[in-house]
């Protein structure tokens, strides 16, 4: 990507980058539960675990965008008001005290996700900042997708639908607009696979429930809530990221090889004919979770190490530059080795000592003029 | 009963003293009502250690104090713990001292028996205790006035003149004053209220003064330019009263109104509300050109009620400045209406201003109105004090006879 105009301090970076495998530098994800109604109480547990294990491996509320109904935790039917649970258990609130809901209720529509993905929206500036997918050429970003769906489209809250074709050509406008690095795209609804048929861009990995003419089913009924709570699926993807944190080495293989079509009771499927790297390189964590590679450098050659002294008594500077330290006094010693120039910093320090005793002299000789003035006033009647 | 002045004013002074090293100043610091943006203690300390730091304190947005107090504070008067109380008192026993000169010039006597008494109106005035107490330098802006008005009486032109050169440094609606106290300067400041007579003086005279005052204005805008080294201050001090910037509540009547204005009309509304201040100066000095001192008093209270950022020390000074005219109390129309209005405003300008910031229960429109039943107070204080000056020279009425305006 930076090819042949390698300057010498852009090549320590390229090397970092390719150095550990991924090249993102941050993490995004965009969880989207298209559909409404109590009755689909398991799509809204989808994305709320979805949620909570992204945040749990690390990406921040800033970089996700939660698009929920948001109609399921204060239902009136709902037996445990403000509580979410996946299981029947009821060992996890999903919608506990700390979840921030971006798009919620009839925000979530087709245009405000497909605006959130291609930034149709940037130039508005009505829109804030938790709204926005403010993802450059190295953010990894993570679409999660869930609701009721069919060959090649995506019911959104019973009044529209996305086609195949809509995301695809929404990922290939974020594409030219260099808005990601790579982009894992999930999907758990009926025939979900016919969903990612149709992307054409590169750095694309991406995976479905269910093929063509195949239902998704729920995993789990609960006789008190009443409903279904999870659908297989995403019950099982989430099963597999208990055991992740942010250190984990699993990789993307990993978890498509966890999927069992007698479990899930539909065919999952994978599509990675667009992603450049091998699936047993991509870690979990290069998607799920908001993990920074660093790496202490070596000082290059020929640096040397600056120091900064901070004073905060003007007067503690000699005449011939050296520094007098007394008693009392409060210095902060900032030492910098590594190649940073301390130059300009010192210039500024020196300035403003000097502007002090500079604006002490102003002080002195504009109170004398006031001063004489008054007391020339005085003499004179 | 001539003694009385002599124990009144030290007891006075050290009974403000004890109450300036008292716990209740903490209290009162950051009320808004005693300070406002341009006359706050704690934005001047932060000035002045910017400034001894090396940083133009007029690069932001929160010092706004003129350059002469950044000047004298940081180099002759240094703010600490212990000096400011005893400044502020020390300025408050100043300004009540020269209220006290300026009644016995205005009755002729060396020594009256209401000396005492005008000590007491003054320092012991709430609406200038509580903003001196609170380290406001309004107490600052009403010793300059008083010491303007007193040279003036005196006939001292050139230090009335230097002392409104200062005080317009520090608060530009000082400027209306202007006009009335050169005018007192080459009149008697004796009471003529009851024996109006028409203005005989030459006008030719007033020019050197007000060459004078110019003069003396241009010399301090340029020792304040040199303590600065830019005129960056100019926008920052004089501009705040002309352009607003800053929408702090104070008991004032323009800060609501400026908070929901588009800002298409801004500009227009501020000039009103400039001019609006401008066109008292010359129907009060006209009317009341056989008694100039009357005129510097109804000139402060305007100033009081229609200045862009006033504390509660304008108004307490316009209500201190009643005391030197005993003539026009059986004139006063509606002396207690005003009083209890006042008590009204005063009560709950602290009430709401707390409820609406502190406890969260109430909203601005509560404080918005309690400033106009303060306005309401300042205003039928001022109408008061103008039909009783005005009345006085009619006298006593006789059966059967009425006043009635032609």
């Amino acid at each position: 990507m930076l090819g042949s105009s390698a300057r010498a301090d852009v090549e320590p970076v390229t090397e970092f980058l390719g150095r550990h495998g991924s090249s993102h530098t941050n993490n995004w994800a965009v969880l989207v539960c298209a559909s409404r109604y109590w009755f689909n109480y398991r799509h809204m547990a989808n994305a709320l675990g979805m949620y909570r294990t992204v945040k749990r491996l690390g990406i921040p509320d800033s970089n996700i965008i939660l698009m929920l109904a948001d109609d399921v935790a204060c239902n009136p039917r709902n037996k445990f008001p403000g509580c979410v649970y996946s299981s029947s258990a009821k060992t996890l609130d999903l919608y506990g005290d700390n979840i921030e809901v971006d798009y919620r209720g009839y925000e979530v529509t087709v245009e405000n996700f497909l605006r959130v993905l291609t930034a149709l929206g940037r130039v508005e500036p009505s829109v804030p900042r938790s709204k926005r997918l403010l993802t450059d050429d190295r953010s990894n970003v993570f679409i999660y997708m869930t609701g009721h769906g069919g060959n090649e489209f995506l019911k959104f809250q019973d009044s529209e639908e996305i086609s195949a074709f809509d995301i695809a050509d929404a990922v290939a406008q974020m594409w030219e607009k260099k808005r990601y690095n790579e982009l894992f795209f999930m999907i758990d609804t009926c025939q979900a696979n016919t969903m990612y048929s149709k992307f054409y861009s590169p750095n694309v990995l991406a995976t479905g429930s269910s093929v063509i003419h195949e239902n998704s089913y729920s995993h789990e009924n609960d006789r008190d809530i009443g409903v279904a709570v999870i659908d297989a699926y995403t019950h099982y993807v989430l099963q597999f990221m208990e055991g992740i944190n942010k250190t984990s080495q699993a990789t993307m293989q990993d978890l498509f090889d966890t999927y069992d079509p007698d479990k899930i009771n539909s065919h999952p499927g994978v599509r990675s004919d667009l992603f450049p790297r091998s699936l047993r390189d991509a870690l979990v964590t290069d998607f799920f979770g908001g993990v920074a590679q660093a790496e202490v450098l070596t000082p290059p050659e020929g640096a040397q190490p600056s120091h900064f002294l901070f004073i905060n008594n003007a007067s503690a500077i000699e005449p011939d530059g050296s520094v007098l330290y007394r008693y009392g006094d409060t210095a902060t010693d900032l030492d910098a080795i590594g190649g940073l120039d301390g130059h300009p910093f010192l210039a500024a320090t020196a300035d403003g000592q000097k502007s002090a005793i500079d604006g002490n002299i102003r002080a002195w000789a504009s109170t004398a003029v006031v001063l004489s003035l008054v007391g020339w006033i005085a003499s004179r009647e | 009963m001539d003694g009385n002045g002599d124990l009144a004013f030290p007891a006075l002074v050290a009974a403000r003293l004890l109450l300036a090293f008292s716990p209740l100043p903490d209290a009162l610091k950051y009320d808004q009502q005693l300070s406002s943006p341009l006359t706050s203690y704690s934005r001047l300390r932060e000035g002045i250690y910017l400034f001894q730091h090396g940083i133009d304190p007029y690069s932001g947005g929160s010092f706004r104090h003129s350059p002469l107090l950044l000047s004298l504070f940081s180099t002759v008067l240094p703010l600490t713990r212990y000096t400011s109380p005893i400044l502020w008192t020390a300025v408050d026993s100043g300004a009540a001292w020269a209220l006290v000169q300026i009644w016995r010039l205005r009755a002729g006597a060396k020594r009256t028996s209401r000396d005492g008494q005008i000590y007491a109106l003054y320092l012991l005035n709430p609406y200038i205790v509580l903003p001196s107490l609170a380290l406001s330098t309004s107490s600052m802006e009403n010793l300059l006035c008083l010491l303007a008005v007193m040279f003036a009486c005196r006939g001292r032109a050139s230090a009335a003149l230097l002392a409104l050169a200062c005080l317009v440094q520090l608060s530009l609606p000082a400027v209306l004053l202007v006009a009335p106290t050169t005018l007192l300067a080459i009149t008697r400041p004796v009471s003529r209220l009851a024996l109006a007579r028409p203005f005989d003086v030459q006008g030719k005279q007033t020019i050197p003064l007000i060459a004078e005052f110019v003069g003396y204005s241009a010399l301090l805008t340029f020792a304040s330019t040199f303590v600065c080294g830019n005129w960056r201050w100019v926008e920052k001090t004089w501009g705040a009263s002309l352009t607003l910037p800053d929408l702090t509540p104070n008991p004032g009547l323009w800060w609501y109104f400026f908070t929901e204005m588009f800002d298409h009309f801004r500009p227009f509304f501020l000039m009103v509300f400039c001019v609006h201040l401008l066109i008292y100066i010359a129907p009060v000095c006209i009317k009341f050109q056989h008694d100039f001192l009357y005129a510097v008093f109804l000139l402060v209270g305007v100033q009081a009620l229609f200045k862009p950022y006033p504390t509660l020390s304008d108004p307490g000074l316009f209500f201190s400045m009643f005391s030197i005219f005993p003539e026009i109390y059986p004139y006063l129309r509606h002396p207690i209406v005003t009083a209890l209005i006042h008590l009204h405003a005063s009560l709950l300008l602290p009430l709401f201003n707390s409820l609406w910031l502190r406890q969260g229960t109430g909203n601005a429109n509560f404080f918005y109105a309690s400033t106009l039943v303060f306005g309401m107070g300042n205003g039928a204080a001022l109408l008061d004090a103008i039909w009783a000056g005005l009345r006085v020279a009619i006298g006593e009425l006789k059966e059967g006879y009425e006043v009635a305006q032609e």
